[in-house]
């Protein structure tokens, strides 16, 4: 019988992928402490209620590794910026990015898990995906899916 | 003042790159690929599988039809709705439907590449054509309506089949909760 086997290696693979996911809602947390400092007035609420909603993200995936007898990655002292963030627009662009990062790593989760982790991940990225509309303007046919992001995507509509 | 660039403010191996988009993408690619295609059988039954797909195939291309009728009505929305229209054929094809061909769930509107010039009035379909609500605005909320719900269908039926498939539906729900905001929230 490979039934055990089987079951601690999905265990095996859910627990990375919800790994994966912490380490990029460090880097959003991170990241959105950044947006906070250069984004404009007007969007700062916005701004700040995202960083709210990523680090109720990252507490929820810490426990849920400790429930699994995980060690919940660290965040990192500092990480490098994709590009110079300084002033509003590319903090909006910012913003974008680090949405379409956790969007991509909770689609992996959805794939890797079951049940209630599963549907989690899915408005988990469901949300990722309409914050990073809101940001860029643009929609993509497949929040998410990289494989599948070459082609197809909406002329930008700046919206900082 | 701007964050230094990476080579001046080394932390050591603590410190970690963001994402440089290109090294990201290509990650995101490794393991999208690396894992699930040969695990199908992990959740639920092939029937089972193949039974959400070809749903989703079908609401996928009557949500396109939805798209056609609002266009035909309302030609002052039709470039805004186009792109939207697009994103929702792709959806279609993922799943494994087909636009512009004949059956029975198919609509006999242009492929995606063509040029947008729907006139459902003069389909053929078996099933009757969609038709939009006078005001734009309501053919609009009607459509984010269509959008949001069908997205709420495939977050529930996304629990129950393999895992690759789980994935695609809970990204085309996104992307469906992403045009109903586009179609409300995000007007201009």
């Amino acid at each position: 019988m490979s039934g055990k086997a089987d079951g601690k290696a999905s265990e095996q693979r859910e627990l990375k992928a919800l790994q994966e996911a912490l380490a990029a809602e460090h880097a959003a947390v991170y990241g959105y402490g950044v947006v906070g400092g250069r984004i404009r007035e007007g969007r700062r609420t916005e701004a700040r209620s995202a960083y709210d909603a990523h680090r109720a993200r990252r507490d929820a995936l810490t426990r849920e590794i400790r429930d699994l007898g995980g060690t919940p990655v660290a965040a990192a002292a500092a990480y490098a910026l994709p590009f110079p963030v300084p002033d509003s627009a590319a903090a909006v662009r910012l913003a974008a990015r680090l949405e379409d990062r956790v969007a991509g790593v909770y689609a992996d989760v959805v794939r890797a898990t079951a049940g209630e982790r599963r549907r989690s991940a899915a408005e988990a990225l469901r949300e990722a995906a309409v914050r990073a509309v809101r940001w860029s303007g643009e929609s993509v046919a497949f929040p998410g899916l990289a494989e599948r992001a070459a082609t197809g995507s909406a002329s930008a509509t700046p919206t900082a | 003042m701007p964050y230094p660039p990476p080579s001046r403010a080394l932390t050591g191996p603590r410190r970690r790159t963001l994402f440089a988009s290109a090294a990201g993408a290509a990650l995101l690619v490794g393991c999208s690929g690396g894992s699930g295609e040969s695990r199908e059988s992990s959740a639920g039954s092939p029937s089972l599988a193949e039974r959400v797909r070809a749903r989703a195939a079908r609401d996928s291309v009557g949500l396109v039809e939805r798209y056609d009728a609002a266009i035909a009505a309302h030609p002052a929305a039709a470039e805004r709705l186009r792109t939207l229209r697009a994103e929702v054929v792709r959806h279609a094809e993922a799943f494994g439907g087909t636009i512009g061909k004949s059956g029975a769930t198919t609509s006999t509107s242009p492929s995606p590449s063509a040029s947008p010039s729907p006139s459902p009035l003069s389909s053929p379909s078996p099933s009757p054509s969609p038709s939009s609500p006078a005001t734009e605005k309501d053919a609009l909320v009607e459509l984010a309506t269509a959008e949001r719900a069908l997205a709420d269908r495939r977050t529930a039926a996304l629990a129950d089949v393999p895992g690759e498939l789980a994935r695609l539906l809970a990204s085309v729900a996104a992307a469906g909760a992403v045009h109903a905001y586009l179609l409300t929230e995000g007007a201009r």
